[in-house]
Parts: structure tokens; sequence; C-alpha cells
């Protein structure tokens, strides 16, 4: 055993003669002083009781956030709903129809107005589609009071409706359509049907109703009962001042159509009564053609138009396959236990992160809280 | 107290050298030390009175050399320094006392860290056996323990087996 003695002599001989390294204090002088004006502009340091006790308190509770966020953000990710493009009924908000009607139809308040196409050739259907957001003034414009310009309201409206029905259904929703439109005092203005060519490309038809406009709204209700709607789109036009235009012109023409008669009974010579009758020709043509579009809009204005597009709901359903044996049936069973296998690793992995972040927190807060007892202990 | 240079007059040339004797390098001993001291400093209202701040200090230093071992000097050669310890005589050294310094050196080297801590602490810095505990946050009976264990290994070093071999008779510097 070595003597103290000697060893504290031999180790102190050994330590003299260490060099002092020149500046060294000069250096840690320097360095406090510069800790010193950080500390002065930075934000002080608490380590009062106090401090300590805040940093106690906040740090679990900043934990807790981390884990209730981890948590709602693991739930809403497990709960959300697959949301689906399908414009259906249930989603859309009533419209006030222009129609002193009562009903109201349904509408998809994104959806856009689908423009009617006056032909019906085979093929593709005659619908396309018009920019969104086409809502008439008269869907939010309370329609115009009956007689405020010495006529009754004329409102024109139209309406598309995109249908899906059973299988081998089509003939009978269209005899079941036309028969309400014929109900209503309508009629069927034209109908298009496509047969399927196999179970890819289901049978789809076409058919276009007029219906009297008081029972537009009740009618467009009862065509979304002959199948599931995916898509209904209606719009209402307040066309009354046009209509009551085309009655003041034709009313102004008919007056001069009159006078020129008159003119016309008082003429004597030859190129006096071919004048008039030359101005009474284009009177006539004009009021004619006034009359001709007064019709139309008449026509547009008594019966509503709805057009329906009817498509058979997806396949046939496909016959059982015969059972597997043998090798076939392990291989498919072996693929099936990988993908299970797959979709379980899949699930934990959320509930794995969950827990590693969770050790990832308390392993920082211990780490925190290690470090501050031994900065106490200093 | 309250004065950083007169702790440093006072104390940065003991604090040196044990950090020197415990890391074996004067470049991380000096490093260690500065760390020490400032921190001290930031520090010092933790302490609690006069008498204490020897074994407080000297607890900081340790400390701080523990961080450089275990976080820096790993990294690196840790024998690299040695020679430079030992290798620092002055005119009038004996070479006998010189090659005493030397092995002294890598015998302390060769001890394990914890039992070098309270050789240092004990016989250079001639702290007490309650101060040493403060100084290393152990109880006075572990620093017993750990001073005799050391002796012990030192005794059976075989640099110093050879300076017993060689010198005892003359010198008995070694018993």
């Amino acid at each position: 055993m070595i003597d103290e003695q000697v060893l504290s002599d031999a180790i102190r001989d050994v330590a003299e003669s260490i060099e002092i390294p020149e500046g060294a204090t000069e250096r840690i002088l320097g360095a406090s002083h510069v800790a010193t004006l950080e500390t002065r502009t930075s934000k002080p340091r608490v380590d009062s009781p106090r401090g300590n006790r805040r940093r106690w308190i906040l740090a679990p509770v900043g934990v807790a956030l981390l884990v209730v966020g981890i948590t709602v953000s693991i739930v809403g990710l497990s709960s959300n709903p697959s949301t689906t493009g399908i414009a259906g009924p249930s989603r859309a908000g009533p419209i006030a129809h222009g129609s002193a009607s009562s009903g109201s139809a349904p509408l998809p308040p994104s959806n856009g107005g689908v423009a009617q196409s006056p032909t019906s050739s085979g093929g593709a259907t005659g619908a396309t589609p018009s920019p969104s957001g086409t809502a008439s003034p008269s869907q939010t414009v309370p329609p115009l009071p009956s007689g405020s310009v010495g006529q009754s309201s004329k409102v024109e409206s139209n309406g598309s409706i995109n249908l899906t029905i059973g299988n081998g259904k089509l003939q009978s929703v269209l005899a079941k359509l036309t028969a309400l439109a014929v109900g209503e005092g309508g009629f069927v203005a034209s109908t298009q049907t496509q047969v399927g060519a196999g179970s890819a490309t289901p049978s789809s038809g076409t058919i276009v109703l007029r219906i009297p406009e008081p029972s537009f709204a009740t009618t467009v209700s009862q065509v979304q009962q002959t199948g599931h709607a995916t898509s209904v789109t209606t719009t209402s036009t307040d066309v009354t001042g046009q209509y009551v235009d085309l009655q003041a012109r034709i009313a102004a023409l008919q007056a001069s159509r009159q006078q020129y008669l008159t003119i016309m009974a008082q003429a004597t010579s030859i190129g006096d009564i071919l004048a008039v009758q030359s101005q009474l020709d284009a009177l006539q043509s004009q009021i004619e053609q006034l009359q001709g579009q007064l019709a139309v809009l008449t026509d547009e204005t008594t019966y509503g138009t709805l057009t329906v597009s009817l498509v058979e709901a997806g396949q046939r359903p496909i016959p059982p396959l015969p059972p597997r044996t043998g090798l076939d049936k392990a291989w498919h069973d072996g693929i099936d236990g990988f993908v299970s296998g797959f979709e379980w690793l899949l699930r934990i992995a959320g509930m794995t992160l969950f827990v590693l972040l969770c050790l990832a927190a308390v392993v920082v807060l211990g780490r925190w809280a290690w470090r501050a007892t031994r900065r106490r202990m200093l | 107290m309250n004065d950083l240079e007169a702790w440093l007059e006072e104390g940065y040339p003991r604090s040196f050298r044990t950090a020197c004797l415990i890391l074996g390098n004067r470049f991380d001993a000096e490093e260690a030390v500065q760390e020490a001291y400032l921190r001290a400093w930031r520090f010092r209202s933790s302490l609690t009175g006069e008498s204490d701040i020897k074994p407080w200090l000297y607890r900081i230093v340790v400390n701080s050399c523990n961080s450089k071992l275990r976080r820096e000097i790993p990294h690196r050669d840790r024998r690299s320094g040695d020679d430079e310890l030992a290798g620092k005589s002055t005119i009038g050294d004996t070479p006998t006392r010189v090659a005493l310094s030397q092995d002294i050196v890598r015998a302390l080297q060769d001890l394990p860290l914890h039992l070098r801590v309270v050789v240092v602490l004990r016989y250079y810095a001639d702290l007490s056996e309650r101060e040493i505990a403060t100084a290393i946050g152990r109880r006075q009976g572990t620093v017993k323990s750990r001073l005799h264990e050391a002796r012990r290994l030192l005794a059976e070093h075989p640099a110093l087996q050879s300076q017993t071999d060689g010198n005892s008779a003359d010198s008995g510097v070694l018993q």
C-alpha cells in the first residue's frame, strides 16, 4: 500500500509542474461579462421557486394538450365519413317557385340548370349542362303579385331530374311518368330510350314532360318518387313583362292597321290604294310575328317542361363463382391472409405512433426535470 | 463571495490542475474549469455559506470534468495528453523525480474515473473526506472505501512497482 504522504507529495509535484494557461482567468471574466449582457438583453431566466412551480404546472398541461390533440386528430381521421359527389335531394335546400303553387321543389344549391334540347334523336341524351349557378332572379325575388301590371303573372318553368331506377324497370317507369303527366293535364313531348348493350352499359332513357304550370312543382315531387333521384334542377323565369310588352305592341299594330284600313276605304286612286296596301302588308307581317311570339310565350307559361333522365341501376348480379378447392383455394387464402395482415399493420400503426409520441413527451419531460433537479443541486 | 475575480485569483490554479489530473489534458481542463466557474458564478445564489464554497466549487469542477469525459473525450484519443502533463519538468528536477512524475500520471490515468477523482481531491486539492463526499455527492464511507481501493490499485500498478523496485532502497518514495 502506498504511503499517503508520499503519494500526496508525488501528485503535488506533478500538479505543480503543470503550467497555468496565460489569460485563462481573463477569458473567464470576459465570458462572464458576455453572459451577463446576454442575460440582461434577453428574457431573464427565472430560477425562483415560483418559476419552478410554474414550470411544473405548465409542463403537464402542455403534455396533456399534446395528448388530447393527438387523440382528437386520430379519432377525427378514423370517424371522417366519406362524402359522395351526388347532389341528392337530401342536400338540397328548398327554393321558392315563381308560380303561385304551394309546392316547392328541393334543389341542390350549387347545381347548374339543365337546358332542354328540343331534339330527341337516338344516341346520347339530349341534355347539356349549362353554367353553374344559373338561378334566375325569380328564385330569389318574390313572385309578382297577380295583376300588378294589369296582367296575371306569367312564369316559365323548366326542370331536369336524373333518376336511377331498378334493373329492367325502364319501360314501366316511362309508362308511369307518362300516366303522371297525363293525369296532371299535361302530355309527353318526347321520349328516347337506349337499351343497354350488356352488363357494362345499363339501359337508359329520357322523357320530356309538359306539365301545366300550376301542377309543375307537385309533379316534380311525384317524379322523384319513381326512382332514386341523383340530381334535381328546376328553373323558373317570370316573363310577365315580356308578355305584356308583346300584347301592347300587337295592340298598337292592330290599331295602326285599323287606321290604314280606314284610309284605304277612302282612297280613290290606284296609287293610293297600292301605297296603303303595302303598309298594311308590313303591319300584318309584324302583327303575325308578334302573335307567334306571344303564342310561344303563352305555351311556355302554360306548360312547364320537365326532362327526366332515367338510368337503370348498376350491373346485374353476378352469379356466384364455384367454390375454390385445392391449390387455388390455398393460394387465395394466402393472399387474403397477407392483405388482412397488412391492414392490421396499418390499423395499429396509428396507435403505435400515438404511443410513441406520448413516450417522447414523457422522455422530454423527464429529461427536463432531471436537468432542473441537477441545476438545483448545484 | 460576490467577486468572480477574487474567486479566480484564489481558486483557479488549483482547480485547473485538479481538472488536468482528472482529464489528463490541459486544453480539456481549461475548458472544463472555465465552464465550471461560469456555472458557479451563475448559480452563486444557491450557495448557502462561505465555508461551503470550496467543496461546492470542486463539485462543479468535477461535474464539468465528468461531462467532458462523457460527451466529448470519448470521441477523441484520451491518452493524447498524458505525455504533456508528465513531460513538464523544471530546472533542477532529478531524472528520478521526472520519471516518478510520469509514472504517477500514467498510474492516475489508468485508475477508474471515480477513483481518480477522489485521489486527486484528497491528495492534491487537500479536501477532507467529508468535503470530498460533498463534492462528489456521495457518503463519507464511500469516499473512504474509494480512497482505499485507489491506493491499492496504485500500489499494484506496474509503473509504480518499478519505482518501488528501483528506488525504494535509496529514496524510499514508495513503500
